[in-house]
């Protein structure tokens, strides 16, 4: 595993525009990075990465059945009694999901460690699915890398086989938060993938989906059968009018079980079944009487995106912590284990790596890599391009 | 190869709009009015039809708009000072809203257009359909037209629809216009949680 200094595609800023990712930049500073990319040997890829990572899903996917039946566990994960037994029966019924990410310590030499799940809202699937893929393409065509270069990232592929093999309400709507530009690209990807398999797609603000008779219904007032929605499981279940989830007859991609899997609270019941686990960290639900966090390990709130609200002490006793609107609710800890350090060149700075690794339905389905300048990835983390080539670049 | 054979868009290069609406439907005429003294002065129809589809138009009016619990909501939908009471039975306690009616489609114009008396001055090329459109009969229904908060000059049907940008002779599927009972909607369900954070994927 290294990292690799690359000079980027003249074009790349016009291409980005044209396919909508207008997000390219967060604040003015970079979020697509494509001055280096991180190389892997095939052997990592497929023994450290995406073996484990179906292992992990496996784990976490045999243990959704047993959280639903207990009533300990839904309430150390913070799910509202009111919403038991519409997860018990989404789950029950086989409710279907279309995909999920897994957030991954990688080094390149020891074995990956799960840092969390991102199964209900990921995002940078576009950036991972097409962007990294033409990247890969064009800098191939340009002779930059060699034709034998190759990425794992079949996302793209394995997400519009979901699609066809989905068997979606017509026509099947797919929401974000309104004035949300990453949710929105994120979302038009996934709606321009679905038309590709044959789906009648169509986007609604969450903020204009409507109740009728108990009944979520679109602008028009028609009926909304299907919905795919970029918002979390755990905001929609607050929210004043969540008793229509229960009580309206739309199909919800990622199914409703998927809030269990969310949850920070998840990493302590796997720690618990799965004890010592190579690819777990040790974790536990903090309590009244938990002591102060010391030395070694982190706190992360049990909701919490983009590192918000999360706090860790490192060894040497440096305290690293990141602002966010997560304070609220109840806290996780985990062991630290701390992200890999890699040297760019061009800025002259090290910078910590996090690998995300992706799930369609149950296969593992390629990997995406963001840096951030603190051991806390946060919104503001860049994401960088990666290749698998065995022969060692100079 | 672990990389996916072929990653294309289709939608997003560029943007494209799909169109969702009957295919192979006929599209019918009709008109698009304010008020009756608009289209009086068009000269399509005698002034005694155009009172007459406003009238019938205003009938449905109370049947066919959406409903709204509070004035506020309604407000969001239709802008302010465009909202009104609904009338209820008897038995209801609190108020019901419901937007002002901005307008009219006029349907069933070419069965009338037929019958020669009513036809005024009507304008060359006008209605100038093919022989079975002549003969045939609109099932566009004569119906109130509103207009949302965000788009003032788009005549739209109590269902959203947009009809028409301004007044006069309009091609229409009858679909996509057909009146539905009004319901008591609710917006607003989701996005109060999203407005107190600051990302929503991750």
């Amino acid at each position: 595993m290294q990292r690799i200094s690359i000079a980027e595609r003249p074009h790349w800023r016009t291409l980005a525009e044209e396919v909508g990712f207008n997000f390219h930049a967060f604040d003015g500073e970079p979020y697509w990075d494509e001055t280096a990319y991180y190389q892997f040997t095939l052997k990592q890829i497929e023994d450290d990465l995406e073996a484990p990572t179906e292992a992990l899903h496996q784990m976490v996917m045999d243990m959704v059945g047993d959280i639903t039946r207990s009533e300990e566990m839904l309430t150390l994960l913070n799910i509202p009694r009111d919403f038991w037994s519409y997860i018990w029966n989404s789950w029950n019924n086989g409710d279907p999901h279309l995909y999920g990410r897994m957030d991954l310590v990688y080094d390149g030499t020891s074995p990956a460690k799960l840092l969390e799940l991102n199964y209900d809202t990921p995002t940078s699937l576009f950036e991972t699915g097409f962007f990294q893929w033409r990247w890969l393409e064009d800098q191939i065509h340009s002779g930059a890398l060699p034709a034998s270069a190759d990425q794992f990232n079949s996302l793209h592929d394995k997400i519009k086989q979901a699609f066809i093999q989905l068997d979606l309400t017509q026509p099947f709507y797919f929401s974000s938060v309104r004035d949300n530009a990453e949710d929105k690209g994120t979302v038009s990807y996934l709606m321009d993938i679905a038309a590709q398999a044959g789906h009648q797609v169509r986007y609604i603000a969450m903020e204009d989906i409507g109740e009728v008779d108990g009944q979520f219904v679109d602008e028009a007032n028609e009926p909304i059968r299907g919905l795919f929605k970029l918002y979390p499981w755990e905001f929609m279940v607050q929210e004043d009018f969540a008793k229509i989830i229960t009580t309206s007859k739309t199909q919800i991609i990622e199914p409703g079980w998927k809030i269990l899997l969310s949850n920070k609270g998840i990493l302590p019941l796997l720690w618990q079944r799965y004890p010592d686990h190579p690819n777990l960290l040790p974790a536990f639900f903090e309590t009244a009487s938990t002591q102060p966090l010391t030395a070694g390990w982190v706190r992360k709130p049990l909701f919490s995106r983009e590192g918000a609200n999360v706090e860790l002490i490192r060894s040497n006793g440096d305290i690293i912590a990141a602002q966010g609107p997560y304070n609220d609710g109840r806290y996780v800890r985990q062991a630290l284990h701390e992200l890999p350090k890699f040297r760019d060149q061009q800025r002259n700075q090290d910078f910590y790596c996090m690998l995300g690794s992706w799930i369609v339905g149950d296969t593992a389905a390629g990997i995406c890599i963001r840096e951030d300048a603190t051991l806390i990835t946060k919104d503001t983390a860049r994401f960088l391009p990666h290749i698998i080539l065995d022969t060692i670049v100079a | 190869m672990k990389r996916s054979k072929k990653a294309v868009l289709i939608l997003m290069v560029p943007a494209v709009n799909i169109l969702l609406s009957g295919c192979g439907e006929k599209s019918e005429q009709a008109l698009v009015y304010s008020d009756p003294s608009e289209c009086a002065a068009s000269g399509l129809s005698t002034p005694e039809q155009c009172a007459a589809d406003f009238a019938a138009a205003q009938k449905l009016h109370p049947q066919v708009a959406p409903k709204y619990l509070n004035k506020s909501e309604c407000e969001v939908d239709f802008g302010p000072g465009n909202c009104e009471t609904a009338p209820q039975e008897p038995t209801s306690s609190s108020s019901v809203f419901m937007p002002m009616m901005m307008g009219y489609l006029a349907g069933n114009v070419m069965s009338r257009l037929n019958m020669g008396s009513q036809r005024l001055q009507q304008p060359a090329g006008a209605f100038a359909g093919s022989p079975e459109e002549n003969e045939g009969h609109s099932k566009v229904q004569t119906q109130p037209l509103y207009k949302s908060r965000d788009d003032r000059s788009t005549f739209r049907t109590a269902t959203n629809a947009p009809v028409a940008k301004g007044i006069g002779p309009i091609s229409i599927k009858p679909s996509q216009v057909k009146p539905q009972v009004g319901q008591l909607v609710r917006r607003n369900i989701f996005g109060q949680q999203a407005a107190t954070r600051s990302s929503f994927g991750g």
